[in-house]
């Protein structure tokens, strides 16, 4: 009835991998959803295509650009194998990379609408009142366009969990070392073992439940009630 | 104080905004009509919006000047706005709105935070929410934020908008004696004559962007 | 709109062709089997008007898809214990099982690796992962495994593992050079042009390795499955299967 410690040790790791690669998109996927939000350049196209590219590309197909660049013989991961004896594919590390890249578009268009909503006549009184940029950016703009950008996070948060195509791919499925909640409810389902199948959707329920009430309830207490 | 404005020019939707003038008075009004250009021009002092050209100093400190390609950065003009929307940032409290001009200056740089709210009576608003003010409170509120920066010039924007008469009067009062009370020119915009005669010792009168008169509010608008 | 009934009536009759003209027969074979497979459908149907249509995969998937009630006529498992799994489902024809093929292990290593392995103790020390088919579920990590606890080498090389849905993603792993070391079949190792054998499981050392093969019951068409089956123990079945690297059993 209750899930086994190897599943506990499953569920904690797919929460700790998908924590950190929310973490770590967070300041990449506010540079580039600023400046979407608020200019115009030639090439602007160019930039939203790339950023939306893992939506909808088939994530096998993202798996796949992953393992090339991310793999020993790629560009990336030739650098960090040769240099530092560091490999990402087949680790931990590419669960966090696969995750942070398909998430990576929910927070950048999330933020983005956050910030096209926030009023720029206030971020003006503020320079008028002697801020600088940074404090502008900090005081201002960020918390007017904390709703959008905290939808992005639980977002991007529950799709990194839900990953499963790329992950795959470039991770690979290796028990205590890789294996994420969708990864071993996959294998469960092909082993035939639908009991721990079964307990383990429950708990992906549960997790999809709180992101969502935990979403909800940042929104009530943030800038604009 | 001594803004020197020259060539300012600037295209709007009808019509172009062009002055060319010194002002020097305490409490100097801009009168016109609505849509004269009269908040382009305070936008264009206060560096929120760019002039196609100009070269604009105020007390020989240059802000605009569009032939060296320069125009000082906002946040370095010292310069209070008092726009005509709703200005106070609705995601802090009232306290936080209120200081938020003097964030990281010294006590000789701003006025005592007792001294302005007292003026402004605002003493008893500062446990409010920003958004429970009325719109009376919200314009003095807004005042006060301006004001606590010490700017070297407060430009205010229509403030007594859609308040009543009663309201109108009081906040008058404090406005003109603000120069006395704590020694900042202010650059008064309407199109109430009444409010300009009363607060006014010179005014400026907009029409289509263009400077048709200055002088005694009382001559030219009674 | 008006061209919505028309595309109907093409897609009914495009679907009912196959049946019109010969059976399909729906073949579920193991993964190693692939190349091999292809090559002998193509010569049979070129006698037959019947046609073949594969599903290969890791035999552990194939074998679960048949309890479902897949639609397959032939299952090619790669070790008797998944076709044990759907026999006691109560899904094969008994009469038709028997073993088909076997296979040898062999290590394989990136061709353009440096790596000396000239024993699988070797792996220890020179290798940091090694790709293999799931040892959970599919019968070439199985086959592995019990090679490995075997010999005693498991538990030091079990850390090291990459596992892989099946032989072929493991031969894939170490063709893109993203692992040291791989374990796979021969068959496999010999379809590929960029990995190179390190080291051959003697057959006498390694495990018995049996492909069994059956008739799955209640399949349609299952005279034409009776008709591929035979065909598999033909002569010219046997000479494609040597030329892979099978060892035939019948």
């Amino acid at each position: 009835m209750w899930p086994t410690p190897a599943e506990w040790q499953i569920v904690g790791f797919t929460l700790v991998a998908c924590a950190l690669s929310t973490l770590i998109i967070l300041p990449f996927g506010l540079a580039v959803a600023w400046p979407l939000a608020r200019y115009r350049w030639p090439g602007k196209v160019l930039v939203e295509t790339l950023v939306t590219l893992p939506l909808v590309l088939p994530p096998v197909a993202t798996g796949l650009l992953l393992l090339k660049f991310l793999g020993r013989r790629g560009g990336v991961g030739r650098f960090l194998h040769e240099h530092l004896g560091l490999d990402i594919v087949f680790t931990w590390r590419a669960v966090v990379a696969a995750a942070a890249v398909m998430s990576f578009p929910l927070l950048v268009r999330s933020a983005r609408v956050g910030f096209q909503t926030v009023n720029q006549r206030f971020e003006q009184i503020a320079r008028t009142l002697g801020a600088g940029d940074a404090r502008v950016f900090f005081t201002i703009t960020l918390p007017l366009a904390s709703r959008g950008i905290i939808a992005g996070i639980i977002l991007a948060f529950a799709r990194a969990v839900g990953e499963f195509g790329a992950t795959i791919m470039v991770a690979g499925n290796i028990p205590g070392r890789t294996t994420t909640l969708s990864l071993e409810i996959f294998e469960t389902v092909q082993l035939g073992h639908d009991a721990s199948a079964y307990r383990l959707l429950i708990v992906s329920v549960i997790i999809a439940f709180g992101a969502v009430w935990l979403s909800e309830a940042l929104m009530k207490r943030s800038a604009l009630r | 104080m001594k803004l020197e404005i020259r060539r300012l020019s600037l295209r709007l939707e009808q019509f172009a905004l062009e002055v060319n003038t010194d002002l020097h008075n305490a409490r100097t009004g801009i009168f016109g009509p609505s849509g004269s250009g009269k908040t382009s021009l305070l936008e264009v002092i206060a560096g929120l919006r760019r002039p196609e050209t100009a070269r604009i100093c105020l007390d020989d400190q240059l802000f605009d000047d569009t032939v060296r390609g320069y125009s000082l950065p906002i946040r370095l003009r010292k310069i209070g706005y008092v726009p005509q929307d709703d200005s106070l940032f609705p995601h802090l409290s009232v306290r936080q709105n209120l200081l938020y001009g003097t964030d990281g200056k010294s006590k000789r740089d701003t006025f005592s935070f007792d001294h302005v709210t007292s003026f402004l009576q605002i003493t008893s608003l500062l446990g409010r929410d920003v958004r429970s003010l009325s719109r009376g409170e919200n314009q003095r509120m807004v005042i006060a934020r301006a004001l606590l920066s010490a700017p070297r010039l407060l430009l205010l924007d229509e403030p007594l908008t859609a308040l009543d008469a009663g309201l109108k009067k009081s906040i008058l009062q404090q406005l003109r004696s603000l120069h006395h009370e704590f020694g900042i020119p202010m650059l008064y915009v309407t199109h109430d004559p009444a409010e300009a005669i009363e607060i006014c010792q010179e005014v400026l009168i907009l029409e289509c962007g263009r400077l048709i008169s200055r002088g005694n509010p009382l001559e030219l608008l009674s | 709109m008006p061209k919505f009934p028309g595309a109907i009536f093409i897609l009914a009759a495009a679907l009912a062709l196959p049946t019109a003209n010969g059976a399909e027969v729906n073949v579920y074979a193991a993964a190693s089997l692939t190349d091999v497979l292809k090559e002998i459908a193509v010569n049979y149907e070129k006698q037959s008007s019947d046609k073949i249509v594969f599903n290969f995969g890791a035999s552990s998937l194939l074998a679960r898809q048949i309890i479902e009630h897949a639609p397959a006529n032939v299952f090619l498992s790669a070790d008797e214990a998944k076709m044990d799994d759907v026999q006691k489902a109560g899904l094969i024809v008994t009469e038709s099982r028997r073993d088909l093929l076997s296979n040898s292990l062999v290590i394989i290593v990136p061709n353009d690796s440096n790596l000396a392995i000239t024993s699988a103790d070797q792996l220890v020390g020179k290798t940091q992962k090694i790709a293999i088919a799931d040892p959970r579920a599919v019968p070439a990590g199985i086959y592995t495994k019990e090679y490995l606890s075997g010999i005693g080498l498991w538990e030091k090389l079990e850390p090291k593992m990459v596992p892989t849905e099946n032989v072929r993603a493991a031969l894939a792993a170490v063709e893109s050079g993203n692992v040291d070391a791989g374990f796979v079949y021969k068959t496999d190792a010999n379809i590929s042009k960029n990995v190179k054998i390190a080291f051959s499981v003697p057959i006498e050392k390694g495990p018995v390795i049996r492909y069994p093969v059956a008739i799955v019951k209640d399949g349609k068409n299952n005279g034409a499955a009776e008709g591929f089956l035979r065909y598999l123990e033909s002569e010219n079945a046997r000479k494609l299967f040597e030329r892979h690297g099978f060892i035939v059993r019948f």
